[in-house]
């Protein structure tokens, strides 16, 4: 008998069918992954199971767990949601209180689920289980970073010894390196106490990394299921295929223009914030640009990697003239800047795409006037100019000149994306500065927007900066890398060279956090 | 359209709003007995055929009288709020485009406006120029302006976060512009939302300070003037004071659930219209 038994499943939201006819199963001890796209109806699957779902929603079929249906009453199912099935989160941040100790948050799971417990006993033991140190369960969860508050929703939902961990997105927050270890501490436990697992993820990597069976959700429908090697290696269905193959990041290498003399030089740039009372550092300025020095030439694709916080993009707002860097400067063909005084004449030379396709465009304008905003910079351009500039942009980026006239919302991620790099490239710009362009996008039309960028720069002769934390994806794009870690660049090369030989400690750890390719059997912790 | 009317409590405190206006309007072109005719013999009369709720102590018909107050209560508090937004805003708006000094220079000037109530400011206006209705407009609408300021420049410092902005930075848009063409229209909803309750609010001053005699002056009339008139026969003739009261409190109940319903329909963060959003 399955430890958890879902049939005909479905979830609507009045006449709006979200989740239809899954059916699925789990064994004992089974790890178990749930792959779809935002919107697929995984998370409100998770939620059913939990009981959880959000007001409004009407749920359709039988969830049994152990051959028991599930409980009607809250009551019952707060118990067993205790009990038998744990939760952890995405965000581990709004997942905690943040007026408690974590300690005191683990405990008191305890003591909810398990009668006469020893908690003074049980904390130490649970932290220690997910890797923290005593000392950490006296902390507050802001004191804590990401990695270390996902732990403690780990050690959490670990508390009532449950029979299965139910994991959504539980890494999709952190960055690489916290990521591979949080995967690897999920996959140690659940092997450890003969655990199941429902991990929910977009990651298709990730999924292989932790799950032996895997579903893959499509719209509310389940696409494929079967043994995690055999949906990766031989997919059936076309969607699957679509993601399998969007996952590898492949980009034909194009014609393109040879890359020429130096277009952007920054030299010794740095950047110290002011900060009045945040934690430790009450009065110290935090240097977040410390001294960066490199130069990017003309048609090049210059990756600059790094983990969050390192201040990549803080560099990257002072290239566009978005901040001013308190020492140093930055030469655009030899005129110098130091951020913001960025020249008007110059400021159409540099372009920025942002990492959120939904926050890059005002709702309240249409795309058209969104786009046309950055024309400003050229006086003397007619409405007809403006209008044909405007077509020739969205059609360089593969899409429909109607679409110049609708407003932002009706747009998704991937077409608002399109649409960014539109508007960036609308004043034919020589830099090109791309702040995460895929990160907030589903997998399926990463592949496509990268694609679209390769050919952009074919086609133009464009110098890319990208800034990113993703690996395989620079691999893919870039000429040359730059890794950085606290402000400081640590080290250059060419990707193959870097990726295969790292010196720095930094980039060992990105390299050796990177998840292996999928279609190789998940590696036994 | 059909958004807004989809919300029960808008469409109440829509509908029920605007009878009230329309009431008021009304007033301006007729009303059951000119206001200022007194008729000492018929006074104290109750609910009659004629006199619809009744006639007070000088015999003045209550209806017209109540229909013409409420006419002064949404003009004065709507020119309050006209005066709070149009320098409340472009100064909240300037708080948050400019930051640095500029922000700290509203934020006091807010606090220092903060200080003074309405009152206060009422008070300190008549002993300048003299009661009358205009003279409350300037002090709630004085009273208005810091909290518009406040509240726009809490939304336009939440919209300054979005990329968009810092798109039209790039695009080399000057405060000004990136205030007036990218936070001003998003902060639209909060502003209309916070109206309706500034509206409600400005009526129950104005009908504060015509009650303590800083506000309207006869022979106009304010619902807060009635009150006041009634107040010395309220244990002969509760009726006086009750059909003004009553009136004050329907209006400010119906502009609070109209203000509330239109925060259900215009914040996105409240509108559920895609239940993708979850997943």
């Amino acid at each position: 008998m399955s430890l958890l038994e879902v049939s005909g499943l479905s979830i609507r939201f009045g006449a709006n069918e979200v989740v239809s006819g899954m059916s699925f199963a789990i064994e004992r001890g089974e790890r178990f992954g749930i792959i779809g796209e935002s919107g697929s109806g995984k998370t409100l699957t998770s939620l059913a199971i939990m009981g959880l779902l959000p007001d409004g929603a009407a749920m359709e079929g039988t969830i049994m767990l152990d051959g028991a249906r599930l409980p009607r009453l809250e009551r019952e199912m707060a118990r067993l949601r205790g009990k038998r099935i744990g939760m952890v989160f995405q965000e581990p941040m709004t997942a905690l209180n943040p007026l408690m100790r974590v300690r005191n948050q683990i405990a008191e799971a305890i003591r909810l689920n398990i009668e006469d417990s020893e908690t003074q006993v049980e904390v130490p033991r649970l932290l220690d289980e997910v890797g923290l140190e005593l000392q950490h369960g006296d902390r507050f969860p802001h004191q804590l970073s990401g990695g270390q508050r996902q732990r403690v929703m780990i050690a959490i939902a670990l508390a009532s010894r449950p029979d299965m961990l139910i994991a959504d997105e539980p890494t999709s927050a952190l960055d690489l390196i916290t990521q591979r270890k949080v995967l690897d501490l999920i996959a140690e436990i659940c092997a450890r106490r003969q655990m199941a697992l429902l991990f929910i993820s977009h990651d298709l990597k990730a999924v292989a990394r932790l799950c032996t069976r895997v579903a893959v959700m499509h719209r509310g429908k389940l696409v494929e299921t079967g043994e995690a090697r055999q949906v990766f290696s031989a997919p059936q269905q076309d969607y699957t295929q679509k993601l399998v193959a969007a996952s590898r990041f492949e980009v034909r290498p194009q014609d393109r223009p040879a890359i020429g003399r130096t277009l952007l030089e920054v030299d010794g740039v740095t950047l110290d914030y002011r900060q009045n009372g945040f934690l430790f550092w009450a009065a110290k300025p935090l240097r977040a640009v410390d001294a960066v020095r490199f130069s990017v030439a003309q048609g090049e694709c210059l990756a600059l990697v790094g983990p969050s916080g390192c201040g990549k993009t803080t560099l990257a707002k002072i290239i566009v003239g978005l901040d001013r860097a308190t020492v140093g400067a930055v030469r655009l063909e030899g005129v110098s800047y130091h951020g913001s005084d960025l020249p008007k004449a110059l400021r159409r030379d540099i372009s920025l795409v942002f990492q959120d396709p939904f926050g890059s465009f005002n709702p309240r304008l249409t795309i058209g006037d969104s786009l046309g905003e950055p024309l400003r910079l050229e006086p003397g351009l007619t409405q007809a100019d403006v209008k044909a500039r405007l077509i020739e942009a969205v059609q360089a980026v593969g899409l429909h000149e109607e679409m110049l006239d609708r407003y932002p919302h009706e747009f998704s991620g991937g077409q608002r994306q399109r649409l960014a790099i539109a508007r960036a490239l609308v004043t034919r710009p020589k830099l090109l500065v791309l702040d995460e362009p895929v990160s907030a996008l589903d997998v399926s039309v990463r592949g496509e927007v990268l694609a679209l960028l390769a050919r952009l720069q074919a086609e133009f002769g464009l110098t890319y900066l990208i800034i990113s934390h993703d690996l395989d994806m620079v691999a893919a794009m870039a000429d040359r890398v730059l890794v950085m870690e606290a402000g400081k660049i640590v080290e250059e090369g060419r990707p193959e060279q870097i990726f295969a030989a790292p010196q720095h400690r930094l980039t060992r750890d990105l390299v050796a956090a990177r998840l292996p390719d999928i279609g190789a059997a998940p590696s036994s912790p | 359209m059909r958004r807004l009317f989809s919300h029960p409590s808008l469409a109440i405190g829509l509908i029920a709003t605007l009878s009230f206006l329309a009431i008021g309007v009304l007033s301006l072109v007729w009303t059951p007995f000119p206001i200022e005719q007194i008729n000492i013999p018929r006074r104290f009369l109750g609910i009659t055929p004629e006199h619809w709720l009744g006639t007070d102590n000088l015999g003045r018909d209550m209806a017209s009288l109540v229909m013409s107050g409420t006419w002064t209560s949404f003009l004065v508090a709507a020119i309050a709020v006209i005066i709070g937004m149009g320098v409340g805003v472009p100064l909240g708006l300037a708080a948050a485009a400019w930051g640095g000094p500029v922000e700290w220079l509203v934020l006091r000037l807010s606090d220092f406006i903060f200080a003074f109530p309405a009152i206060i400011v009422a008070i300190l206006i008549t002993a300048l120029v003299g009661p009358g209705a205009s003279n409350a407009i300037v002090a709630i609408g004085i009273f208005n302006i810091p909290v518009f300021a406040r509240v726009a420049r809490g939304g336009a410092l939440s919209v300054a976060t979005l990329d968009f902005v810092a798109a039209g930075r790039l695009a080399g848009l000057g405060n000004a512009m990136i205030a007036w063409r990218h936070l001003l229209p998003n902060i639209m909803s909060l502003l209309i939302v916070q109206g309706t309750i500034q509206m409600s609010l400005g009526i129950l001053s104005e009908a504060g300070l015509s009650y303590i005699g800083l506000g309207t002056q006869p022979p106009a009339t304010s619902l807060g003037l009635m009150l006041k008139d009634a107040q010395g026969l309220f244990l002969i003739h509760p009726w006086l004071t009750l059909v003004p009261g009553m009136a004050i409190v329907l209006i400010v109940i119906a502009l609070n659930i109209a203000g509330d319903g239109l925060r259900d329909a215009l914040d996105p963060r409240l509108r559920q219209e895609n239940p993708n959003v979850l997943a």
